[in-house]
């Protein structure tokens, strides 16, 4: 990780001259001037009467949040804002468990394709109105697409029709058969009558949208008529963007910014005496994706001998401290019953069977080939740097190329024009979302993955209503996966949190969201 | 008023092949803003029912001409990311940029000309060697070391501010001043140590003409043949040197507000470029370059109201 060293010069101005003197002393002038004009110290802090509740939080973010839609936003950077304005039929809880929010309840139809929710009554949006069937039906038609025919939420877009059936319950029907639908209607609930959600966010959750200042900060604001009796608890929230890591960690350290998360544990052990270090599961896949289509590896032993040749204790030890889970397939450990626990250290670092392996496919005297990485998550060039150097001890030469998000998402991620790249994964908290991007013809399949078997028991799953089933259907796909070598997974990396000594209730989850209602004053 | 003509001629030459260098960029670089705002999960529906909103299928010359129509109208067109107008999101962030920028020429000013002074009073002697060897040193720092070592000296260190706090002017208007100090100081500080030189070079080959013996004959004391003869004779070299580190200064401002976290113009055309949002993109270019051609413009002026031998050419 980077490190900045301050390389202090003492310069001795001896005060001969008057013009130097006059100089010295303007200068101080106008330090002490500033210093006394600094309104940012006076911040007021004072929760006002029960104690914990009130004050003001400032949580720093790295990404430039820029739409407000909650249906047609996809970036991670945008969801862990929205999280605390909109809100769905559904929630997801710290657990990864998902709860009734909007809905108090709800029943799927033993074939799987007629859900009916019961919905929560006395519902307000922030601008005063009260949540209604017409809304919900609304907001899913549009996130799903049913009108325009383009679903602006694809995982939606097996949804046939949603109605009212009566003033507090409404019906969707799905054109085949999905009992796993219920993570994805997480989606955001909207008043029908805003025209332009993205200018006015206006949602049902603990806080209000107030102001984005572009390259600023997005402030909310607490909602007073928040369903959930007793929460928020603070008056307002100010997300500040800061787009360089190192200036945010500055800022923390001075104490602008209250909550940070996302930090290296580098970085974490700097500050563990001024700061409560939290951390979690982040249900990331960080992985080196290889092309399946491009040979070498298109050559399962090829494949098998990279996964061989690193070293992920060692990576991860360098990478984050220790602070990550070392993983062999597409699935985090962080999904629970999903996870298949099976295939823990299904490839031990065996540097000599590496050899054997790439011998038999061909290539006793390693290979050369190119590694993309984005260049905007020092994350993964940090990661680059240290494969780089495992894969050379077997001949494996890859020489890394940075690339800007713009062009990673185009070159790389949408054309497939690559060798292999670092990239870390994220998705709902779905086991069936995560492992998706593998079915041969998904269009997100960027890895050229194909094989008949998995596409099977993939869409056996669908089908499936009994979870115990579904869960050995999934395990299954874990261990096809690692049977086939389909890229080189290597780590799941803890969620580090800075938060403030001052503050009590944050909760890490093992999604990329910021949940801030339950954040109060000691 | 011939030369005024040739001069917002060029003017207008210059803008047109920056803008359009701008757009050919964005043509020949990989990357799509359709998918950067859809995101990785986006289907190939998705990304191409977008391109067909945002306008994104026509060619680059089609892109260019309407965008050059929309700008001769004053309509610079809308973000493609943030869809709001350009000009209301430059309107937001260029007061930021524009009060850095005059903060450090005024530093610049106001620290160069007492210290050339001062060094050109005895060349050689003590004041001057001193003056020149700290001009040396700060003179080999760029902007953005500055800002890195002032961040960790003056803001960790000692205190003297919070790194990378930033103040609204819509909030605090001396909060906003006192923001921008210390970006301002690590902008001014490499150009007062240039330019203070140049004033003691100008100054010091001025003094040795004749008439400046001549008033001294005349009685007059060294501080007045200083203000009265001295310093106006040398200001027209001095002028075309502050046109020049005036348009430094706008470089310096761009590359410290990332440094100090500062939510200016460079933010945004960083963002801008990295999104590949290029009706944001070209808007912020051409202000950038309307803004240094300003510069050298009022230097022009300037230097016919010091010289009035300028107005007859």
């Amino acid at each position: 990780m980077s490190r900045f060293k301050a390389e202090t010069e003492v310069v001795k101005v001896r005060r001969r001259n008057r013009v130097g003197t006059a100089l010295v002393a303007l200068c101080i002038i106008a330090l002490s001037l500033c210093s006394c004009a600094n309104p940012f110290r006076a911040k007021s802090r004072a929760p006002e009467g029960g104690g914990t509740y009130g004050g003001e939080v400032v949580v720093g973010i790295t990404q430039e949040p820029g739409i407000f839609d909650p249906h047609t936003s996809v970036a991670a950077g945008d969801e862990e804002i929205l999280f605390n304005i909109f809100e769905g039929l559904v929630k997801c809880l710290p657990s990864g468990e998902f709860a009734p929010a909007l809905a108090t309840d709800y029943v799927i139809s033993d074939d799987a394709t007629i859900y009916t929710f019961t919905l929560r009554t006395g519902v307000v949006f922030h601008n005063g109105e009260p949540m209604t069937a017409e809304d919900v039906v609304y907001s899913i038609s549009r996130a799903a697409g049913l009108e325009t025919g383009v679903p602006l939420r694809d995982d939606l877009s097996g949804i046939l029709s949603v109605e009212a059936t009566s003033a507090n319950s409404i019906r969707i029907v799905l054109e085949s058969p999905d009992a796993e639908l219920l993570p994805f209607l997480a989606v955001a609930i909207i008043p029908r009558s805003v025209a332009d959600i993205n200018e006015t966010p206006i949602g049902t959750g603990p806080f209000k949208f107030q102001e984005y200042r572009v390259c600023e900060s997005v402030i909310l604001v607490r909602n007073n008529n928040y369903w959930q009796s007793g929460l928020p608890y603070l008056d307002r929230v100010t997300f500040k963007i800061t787009p360089d890591m190192n200036t945010a960690f500055l800022q923390l350290r001075s104490g602008s910014i209250d909550i940070f998360p996302y930090l290296d544990s580098e970085k974490a052990s700097r500050i563990e005496s001024d700061y409560q270090i939290l951390s979690g599961e982040s249900n990331m896949i960080h992985l080196l994706a290889l092309n399946n289509d491009v040979a070498p590896f298109d050559n399962p032993k090829v494949r098998e001998a990279m996964n061989r040749a690193i070293d992920r204790t060692e990576l991860i030890q360098i990478l984050m401290d220790g602070a990550g889970t070392p993983i062999y397939s597409g699935l985090s450990p962080a999904m629970g019953a999903y996870y298949n626990e099976s295939l823990n250290n299904a490839f031990p670092y065996d540097p000599e069977r590496a050899v054997e392996l790439l011998t038999e496919a061909g290539y006793p005297d390693g290979f050369r080939a190119t590694l993309v990485v984005p260049s905007n998550y020092r994350h993964h060039i940090n990661a680059a740097t240290i494969l780089v150097d495992q894969f050379s001890r077997v001949g494996i030469h890859l020489s890394v190329l940075t690339v800007d998000w713009a062009t990673w998402l185009s070159s790389v991620y949408a054309a497939r024009d690559f060798e292999t790249t670092v990239i870390a994964l994220t998705s709902d908290f779905s086991p069936r979302d995560v492992l998706s991007r593998y079915v041969s013809d998904a269009g997100n399949n960027f890895i050229n993955y194909s094989n008949p078997e998995f596409d099977a028991v993939f869409d056996q799953i669908r089908g499936e209503p009994d979870e115990d089933e579904r869960i050995l259907l999934y395990h299954r796909l874990q261990e096809i996966l690692a049977e086939d070598s389909a890229s080189v997974y290597f780590e799941d990396p803890r969620n580090i949190v800075a938060v403030s000594k001052d503050l009590s209730g944050y909760v890490v989850y093992p999604i990329y969201v910021q949940d801030m209602s339950t954040v109060h004053y000691n | 008023m011939n030369y005024f003509l040739r001069r917002i001629l060029q003017l207008i030459g210059t803008l047109f092949v920056v803008s359009l260098i701008t757009f050919a960029a964005f043509y020949i670089i990989p990357g799509d803003p359709a998918r950067v705002i859809l995101g990785p999960e986006a289907t190939e529906a998705q990304v191409e029912a977008l391109r067909e909103e945002l306008g994104l299928n026509r060619s680059m010359l089609q892109t260019f001409s309407d965008w050059l129509t929309g700008t001769l109208r004053g309509d610079l067109g809308e973000s493609l990311i943030f869809r709001q107008p350009v000009t209301d999101l430059v309107a937001q962030k260029i007061p930021v940029t524009l009060t850095i920028a005059a903060m450090s020429i005024f530093m610049t000013i106001i620290a160069a000309f007492p210290l050339g002074i001062a060094a050109a009073r005895k060349p050689g002697k003590f004041a001057d060697q001193l003056i020149s060897v700290i001009g040396h040193f700060f003179l080999a720092f760029p902007p953005i070391v500055l800002a890195l070592v002032i961040t960790l000296l003056l803001g960790l260190t000692f205190k003297l501010f919070i790194a990378g706090e930033y103040v609204s002017y819509t909030d605090s208007i001396s909060g906003f001043i006192a923001s921008l100090f210390f970006p301002s100081i690590a902008v001014a500080i490499p150009k007062i140590a240039v330019f203070q030189k140049f004033i003691r070079t100008s100054i010091i080959a001025e003094r040795s003409k004749d008439y400046v013996r001549t008033a001294k004959s005349h009685g007059l004391s060294n501080m007045m043949v200083m203000i009265r003869h001295i310093l106006p004779n040398s200001l027209v070299p001095i002028i075309t040197v502050l046109s020049i580190v005036a348009s430094e200064i706008l470089g310096g401002v761009l590359v410290v507000e990332m440094v100090f976290n500062i939510p200016g113009i460079s933010r945004l055309l960083i963002f801008g470029i990295e999104n590949r949002d290029y009706p944001l993109t070209a808007g912020i270019v051409l202000y950038l370059a309307v803004m240094t051609v300003i510069v050298y413009f009022v230097a022009d002026i300037l230097h016919s109201l010091v010289d009035p031998r300028i107005r007859l050419k």
